[in-house]
């Protein structure tokens, strides 16, 4: 068997060191890497993995608890559903002076040793613009072959999050409560791309309650005459409070989608 | 000499260079406390070190506790068993406590205990033992450190979210104000700020918004009733660091002092002077002792120690003196002897404590003190912009703050701006003959003693009420749902015999576990040289050759949580090109080896201070084996790592290892290349 063709069936069974070495190589972007690739798609049609995962994207300001949001939801998710694999992939920004990065999403994301339903990789965003790295989009592709959620975490800041609209079925946009009005959460001008929102870090009591409705307004504001208005959800990691909301809606749009046929993008 | 309330004599004249007492008669001041800080390997062990440091002429124990004690794990926890008595003593029961103080009566000591995440816990035996023994518990005289801003910041043995871990420190406060009117019940540090690159201004800063943190969070809570919250603002007290640059360090004092007085009077209305005084112990710099030609450090620690002697208006009120052997190994007890004689020297044989304040009317240091508390009150402003301490450490500012001064130190340093004498310049020495002994000048921790200390902890547990201590713990348990005061319940529980595990696992079920920002993210180097740009050249090259960034897993396993060294190898990695894989302090190495794996890490990269280099770098290797990597991933070591170490470390695998020596950091990466360029030859993708 070749090199290629166990790391596919490494990957397949989940098994982290070949299938974080077939991430690698869909993370080359070089044109030489093309024909490798298409091998190992090939590869991995031939076993049957075809592309299945709800892919959901996750976007926000730095600040707003995204990361650890979003390994609260992929662990609870893998809980609830005991047969569900959940990937996240974290996507940090790059230096554009040394080309480096510290990819620091880890340290707030704990997954248990040694399950294999759980995977976590990061990203640097390889100084492009945008929240998304060149190798962001061949990894998904990948990674929907795998698994049944695939959750990519981007640091939102204006442009990626149009890009990870091509990119996910369902794209949430995490805020913190503010202490301040309405202007605040329309500033970001992100406010159009979203199916819903997150608003996080709710256990803060009275400024998220505040926060709430003038969110509530802004969108009203900024996507007028929309039938069914984006829902927001209410959540917070240390109790927990809302994620089981955010992953039925989640569930919910994973079966419109099944039933309507896989949409193409 | 007349006495001067002899009637019908002429008033005395005083002299601006005497001291003189309530009554007029001429005076000198008592010597502070001499205090060394220590405590490993077992209850038993420490206790005859104790013994011997008093009766050695030391006034007062400053107890380090291990690793495992002031995270909340019993020393047979997994993740505790490497670190049992390497950095201080074990407690497990209220029995460790009654051993560790055998033949020392409470009530007449003066005891500092190092201890933050679980010093309710330590206070709660400590008290357990005196009831025990019949002592009065209202004589108790000592300090619990208690300070857990510094821990999130600086030290990383916290275990609780901010504000349950406000809640405890607010909770001891209540209880000592009438139970243990002696007590300090936390000590507010600025120590380990400095240690972690605080400049003088942000060691003001920090500290002082840090206390009004504290002050603020009683007040609210308004359990003490307002005419004794001055008694709780007189209990405040302060841990300083004091480093090489002693005049700064003096006014530094002094402006501590100052602002001190102005907080209370200003903020809290406090009347009486003395409840408005800067209480501080001193523990001298432990970061600016060298490697390099370590008895230099002998004459570091004497500057230092008259930083915080000589300005009598902030003179400390107790200090500590770290050993010359300390960035080799923990020191030994003759290390420890050494500098308690310093002390005695510098108070007994000088005239150091016969004189007023030798530097009042001092143009130059009036004017530096004003300069820092200037810079001090505008960083304090802008904390309190933020909403105040907490939420400063919570948005991550602080600690981003702190790593960005010790990269620009470290910068410093590389660039020989500052000068470190033995490391940077003079670097050429005759060897030290205080390192040829048989034990190579260091110390180390007997491995039997943590069986004695497991198999203590197995005996109490087999010998207690089960039905007293399931009742303890459940009251304990109750109390932190229903925010009643949690010391009591605690007393009980280290009277019913419950372990530490057991008290930290109860309240880690009621608050949940914290993880503080790291602070490496967006920071820079300043460092820049044709060494670092080579080793980013090389970087370039290798993502050209493999087709993707070199990316390097850097890590702390064990308890130890002193991340400064990693986090400045997490820095300079990324400014020399490579994607770095920081997932901060108290990991498994487990937990490391799934990072590397899930990440496909070209190297990992772990950081080890606590004397268990050998066994956590052994499961890290063994683990990439079982996780199927084989020896695909190099592990580079680095930490304060004894050179008798460095041959059974590389047996184990190791590639390179690093020690307080390696500071020049494009040295450091160059060579951290070379494994990353070695293992991409040696293997395919």
């Amino acid at each position: 068997m070749s090199e290629l063709d166990q790391l596919v069936e490494g990957a397949i069974a989940l098994d982290k060191w070949p299938l974080a070495r077939l991430v690698r190589l869909f993370e080359d972007t070089r044109p030489g890497a093309v024909a490798e690739k298409a091998a190992a798609i090939a590869a991995l049609e031939a076993h049957g993995a075809a592309p299945r995962a709800m892919v959901a994207g996750f976007t926000g300001t730095p600040g707003s608890g995204k990361s650890t949001l979003v390994g609260q939801l992929a662990a609870r998710l893998a809980a609830r559903e005991a047969a569900a694999a959940v990937a996240v992939l974290a996507i940090d920004p790059s230096s554009h002076r040394s080309g480096g990065s510290i990819l620091g999403d880890r340290t707030r994301v704990h997954f248990p040793v040694g399950e294999r339903r759980l995977f976590f990789r990061s990203q640097p965003s390889d100084r492009e613009l945008g929240g998304m790295g060149r190798a962001t989009y061949p990894v998904v592709r990948l990674l929907e072959r795998l698994f049944d959620y695939v959750f990519v975490e981007t640091v939102g800041i204006g442009q990626s999050e149009v890009e990870i609209e091509r990119l996910a079925d369902r794209v949430y946009l995490v805020l913190q409560p503010l202490g301040g009005d309405q202007v605040q959460f329309m500033k970001a001008g992100i406010m159009e791309v979203p199916h819903a929102f997150i608003l996080n870090k709710c256990d803060v009591g009275a400024a998220a309650r505040r926060s709430y409705h003038a969110l509530r307004a802004s969108i009203d504001f900024a996507r007028p005459g929309e039938a069914a208005p984006p829902p927001i959800f209410r959540t917070s990691a240390i109790s927990g409070e809302g994620l089981d909301d955010v992953l039925d809606d989640l569930a919910a749009h994973r079966s419109v989608r099944d039933a309507a046929g896989r949409q193409a993008r | 000499m007349t006495s001067p309330t002899d009637p019908g004599q002429a008033p005395p004249q005083r002299l601006p260079h005497r001291l003189y007492d309530a009554d007029g008669n001429p005076t000198t001041d008592r010597p502070w406390i001499f205090r060394t800080y220590a405590g490993h390997s077992s209850a038993a062990a420490s206790n005859a070190l104790y013994r011997k440091n008093l009766a050695a002429g030391q006034t007062g124990l400053s107890v380090a506790f291990d690793l495992p004690t002031q995270t909340g794990y019993s020393s047979d926890h997994p993740l505790a068993l490497p670190e049992v008595g390497k950095v201080g003593v074990p407690i497990n029961t209220i029995d460790d406590m009654h051993q560790l103080f055998e033949g020392i009566p409470l009530a007449e000591m003066n005891t500092s205990m190092t201890i933050n995440a679980t010093a309710m816990w330590l206070l709660a035996l400590y008290i357990g033992v005196a009831r025990e023994r019949g002592e009065d518990v209202r004589k108790l005289q000592g300090t619990t450190q208690n300070d857990i801003i510094k821990e999130y910041l600086a030290r990383g043995t916290y275990i609780f979210p901010p504000e349950a871990s406000l809640r405890l420190i607010a909770e001891m406060y209540e209880y000592c104000l009438d139970n243990l009117p002696k007590w300090n019940a936390s000590n507010i540090c600025s120590y380990h700020l400095q240690e972690a690159g605080a400049t003088p201004a942000q060691e003001l800063a920090f500290a002082l918004a840090n206390a009004i943190g504290v002050l603020d969070t009683i007040r609210e809570r308004g359990a003490v009733p307002p005419e004794r919250f001055p008694d709780v603002v007189g209990r405040i007290s302060f841990f300083v660091n004091s480093g090489i640059r002693f005049i700064e360090e003096m006014c530094k004092m002094r402006a501590f002092v100052e602002l001190w007085d102005e907080i209370t009077r200003d903020r809290y209305g406090v009347q009486d002077p003395k409840q408005r005084l800067f209480r501080y112990g001193v523990q001298v710099n432990s970061l600016g002792l060298t490697e390099q030609q370590p008895e230099n450090n002998a004459w570091r620690i004497l500057i230092e120690a008259l930083g915080v002697t000589l300005s009598r208006k902030a003179r400390c009120r107790a200090l500590q003196l770290p050993a010359w052997n300390e960035a080799l190994s923990l020191p030994r007890p003759w290390d420890q002897q050494w500098s308690l004689r310093l002390q005695q020297i510098l108070a007994y044989e000088t005239d150091l404590l016969e004189y007023p304040d030798i530097f009042d009317g001092s143009v130059v240091i009036e004017s530096k003190t004003e300069e820092l508390k200037r810079q001090a009150r505008e960083e304090i402003a802008r904390i309190e912009a933020m909403g105040g301490i907490r939420a400063a450490v919570e948005s991550g500012y602080l600690k981003s703050q702190l790593v960005r001064s010790m990269s620009e130190r470290v910068s410093k340093i590389n660039s020989g701006e500052l000068v470190i004498v033995g490391v940077n310049r003079w670097t050429e020495g005759l060897p030290s003959p205080l390192l040829t002994g048989e034990d190579g000048g260091i110390f180390k921790v007997d491995e039997a003693e943590t069986r004695r200390t497991l198999e203590a902890l197995a005996a109490v547990k087999a010998n207690r009420d089960p039905a007293r201590v399931q009742a303890a713990l459940a009251a304990l348990e109750e109390a932190a749902r229903t925010g009643k005061n949690m010391m009591e319940p605690s007393i009980e529980c280290a009277l019913a015999r419950v372990t530490t595990g057991e008290w930290a696992d109860t309240l880690r079920r009621v608050f949940g576990e914290y993880r503080p920002p790291t602070g490496v993210e967006g920071q820079r180097l300043y460092v820049d040289s044709d060494r670092v740009a080579e080793v980013r050249r090389r970087a370039e090259e290798f993502v050209r050759r493999t087709g993707h960034r070199p990316r390097i897993v850097v890590g702390k396993p064990g308890l130890d949580g002193h991340s400064n060294g990693a986090e400045v190898i997490a820095v300079a990695a990324r400014h020399c090109g490579f994607d770095v894989v920081y997932s901060g302090i108290r990991l498994t190495p487990e937990e490391i080896v799934q990072s590397a794996i899930e990440e496909a890490a070209d190297v990992i990269g772990l950081s080890i201070l606590s004397g268990s280099h050998l066994d956590l770098t052994r499961q890290v290797i063994e683990g990439l084996r079982a996780a199927g990597a084989g020896d695909a991933i190099p592990v580079i070591v680095g930490g304060i790592i004894p050179k008798d170490d460095h041959e059974a470390l590389r047996a184990l695998g190791a590639r390179q290892i690093f020690t307080p020596a390696d500071f020049d950091l494009a040295d450091v990466m160059s060579r951290i290349m070379d494994v990353v360029e070695a293992q991409a030859g040696a293997g395919a993708r």
